[in-house]
Formats: structure tokens, sequence, C-alpha cells
């Protein structure tokens, strides 16, 4: 309803979608290795992009997999534009060597930086599913994959977090 | 997610994550620049139409530019090739052609349920594109192979990257997000606009001939297309 308002240019609507999207997509950027003042300047620059997509928006389809496509396209920009992606592609193949590093060196398991560790793809499953609540079809929509592909994503991630837990939990005993 | 009690401290910390990342509030400092922002270049916009009308409007484009092309062009290869060749090879190039502008729409519009992925689209386009010339066309090869095939691949290519700018044009209405599958899937539908009116003039109905050089072709099209998709 909030998003016809904003294509009949309703001002109200917009202050309106503002005030409750922006949160929930400060902490989508957070979670994505970069910084708060990263995180807030791609708040800005998503909603810029979602102003000017705001007619590909259809009132007879979900709202938040439209909000979270443009979000996630906005984030991939920014790792490529800063070069980072190809970083984060060589962290990726090296994710189960890194995880084990991290349960060697650190006997105090940090939950949050072992989630981090995670590839983007499964990260990024697991914070639409647990922090945003999406549903698996939503996350499936916002991703432009299927839902078979975003259950895959979300056990990998979960397979992985009960391994390194389970090693961390041994390695205290 | 559940499978066992086990998974009972993982859940508990994934909630208690999820719970810390919620924790994040957004400055009413920052709130009130992006909302006046926005306000500033706020206008009424008319919404897309629906993803049918736009599979509508790209198919009448495909089979426009096809047609075209075909009346100016020559059309002897059409006298060579067998009711069965013709038939055959039509009807895979425009189901192929659907394929990928279906592709098309779901990606002009954000969110848009995928109901075939990108790899399933290429894949099934690839096997069809190939699989259709293999089985269609006679195996026999000229000793003039290599200059008989060039100038039908360079004419594709440079054919095919005007249709392409068409189709990019109107694509625009929606919203492109810079990948690779965006920039396959057009110039997978130029090539294939290409491919149809080549096959109709070209004079050298072989296998080797068509897989080779009008094949071929198309996936270097789409190569190209996936590269250049990717630049933001």
């Amino acid at each position: 309803m909030l998003m016809m308002q904003y294509q009949r240019a309703d001002s109200g609507a917009v202050d309106e979608l503002v005030q409750r999207l922006s949160p929930l997509l400060l902490r989508y950027f957070s979670s994505s290795r970069f910084g708060r003042r990263e995180a807030e300047d791609l708040l800005q620059d998503c909603w810029m992009r979602i102003h000017r997509s705001r007619h590909t928006y259809r009132s007879s389809e979900p709202v938040m997999p439209w909000i979270y496509a443009i979000a996630r396209h906005t984030r991939l920009d920014a790792y490529r534009k800063s070069g980072r992606l190809a970083a984060r592609e060589v962290l990726v193949a090296n994710v189960p060597e890194t995880l084990h590093q991290v349960t060697v060196e650190t006997r105090q398991l940090d939950f949050e930086h072992l989630v981090s560790s995670l590839p983007d793809s499964q990260r990024e499953v697991l914070v639409m599913l647990k922090v945003s609540g999406m549903s698996l079809e939503e996350i499936a929509r916002a991703t432009a994959t299927t839902v078979g592909s975003v259950k895959q994503k979300a056990r990998r991630a979960y397979e992985t977090l009960r391994r390194v837990l389970g090693k961390d939990i041994k390695h205290a005993e | 997610m559940q499978n066992d009690p086990g998974d009972f401290d993982l859940e508990r910390k994934l909630e208690d994550w999820a719970a810390a990342e919620s924790s994040i509030r957004v400055s009413s400092e920052l709130t009130r620049s992006i909302q006046a922002t926005l306000n500033r270049s706020l206008t009424a916009v008319k919404p897309v139409p629906s993803q049918g009308t736009l599979w509508l409007v790209f198919m009448t484009l495909f089979m426009g530019c096809a047609g075209l092309l075909i009346m100016l062009t020559s059309r002897v290869g059409i006298h060579l090739m067998t009711p069965v060749q013709l038939g055959g090879i039509s009807v895979v190039l425009i189901a192929i052609g659907i394929l990928f502008v279906a592709k098309l729409v779901e990606q002009m519009i954000p969110g848009s349920q995928s109901r075939v992925s990108q790899s399933t689209v290429l894949t099934f386009g690839g096997i069809g594109l190939f699989g259709g010339l293999a089985i269609l066309f006679p195996w026999q090869s000229s000793p003039h192979f290599v200059s008989e095939g060039w100038p039908c691949a360079v004419l594709e290519l440079a054919a095919g990257v005007p249709v392409t700018g068409i189709f990019w044009l109107l694509a625009r209405r929606g919203t492109l997000f810079a990948s690779a599958g965006l920039g396959a899937t057009l110039t997978g539908i130029a090539a294939l606009v290409v491919l149809i009116p080549l096959q109709f003039q070209c004079m050298f109905q072989q296998a080797p001939h068509l897989l080779v050089w009008h094949g071929g072709a198309a996936l270097l099209l789409i190569g190209l297309g996936a590269i250049l998709g990717r630049r933001p």
C-alpha cells in the first residue's frame, strides 16, 4: 500500500517507508563486512536506486524481495567498485581453512566472527532468514534463485557452523 | 533446520546473533537526510506492465527484428532445406527465444520469481541449438570449410551488436543490474534473432558449418555479453 502511494508521489509514504525499512537495510549492509560508515553510504545509495526503480514495483508482488533484490545489487556493485569482490572470492575458496584457524587460534568461540567467515551467499541467506525474518520463497525472489537453491545454501551454512562448533567443543574438552 | 537435539545450541546462538544484529539503529539525522533527498525529486510514476505484457512486447520485437532481417537478406537457404529441417530448426530457434525472453523479463523486475535458473536457460538453449543442428542437418564437410564459414560468423556478430542494443534500450524500462547473466541473456536473444535469417540465407546447410560458424558465433556473442554485463 505504501509503495503504491510512493509511486503516486505521496511524500508521507516516502517518509514512512524510509523510517520502516532503513533499519532492516542497514542491518543487511552491516552484516556484509562493511564498516558502519560504509554501510550508511550503501543505505543512501540503495534508497536512490529504490527511488529510481520505484516504477518497477507491482502491487501484486511482495515488497520485501523487491527491496532486498535492489539492496543486494547495491552491495554487489560496491564490492566490484572497491575491488573487494576478487579478494572475497579468494576467501570463499579457503573457507574451511579459515574456519579451522579460527577454531584453533581462538579457544573462545566468537559466533559473530564465525558467521562472518561464511561464504557471502550463505551468510546472506542466514541474514535474510534470521535477521530480516524472510521466508524461503521471499529470499529466492530477492536473490534471483530458486527455493531449492536457498535451502541448499542455508543447509550448507548450518553444516559449516555445526561442524566448527562441534570442533570447538571437542577442543575445549 | 534443526535435525537433532544437538542443534539446539546452534539455534540458540543464531537467535542471539540475530537479536544482536537487530539492535543496529539508523540515526534520525541520516533518516531525515534520505527522506529529504527522495522528496526533492518525488514525482508520480507509472508502474511497469505485467510480466506477461512485457513478454509479449519482447516476443513481438524478437519476431519483428527476425522478420525484417529475413526480408532484407536472400532466402536461398530455405530452398536448400527439407520441410523437416526448415520446420525443425525454426521451432528450435523460436522455442529458445521464448525461454531467453522470459528470462530477460524476470531480470528486468527486481524480486521476480525465478522459475528457471540462468544456467538452466543457457544449458537448455545450448543443447537445443547444437542438438537440433547436429540431428537435423547432414554431416558433410566441405574442402572450403573456413573460407565458406567465416563470412557467416562475421555477419552474425556484426548484426548481433545492434540487435543487442535495441533490446537493451527497451529493457532499460525495467531495472537492469550489472550481471553476467543479464549480458548473456541480452546477447543470447540477439544471437537468436540473427540466427533465424542467417539460417534462411545460408547456402551451406551442413551440420559442421552450422555448428561451428553459426552456433560458435552465437556462443561467442553470449560470452562477450556475459563479460561486458559484469561491469557496473
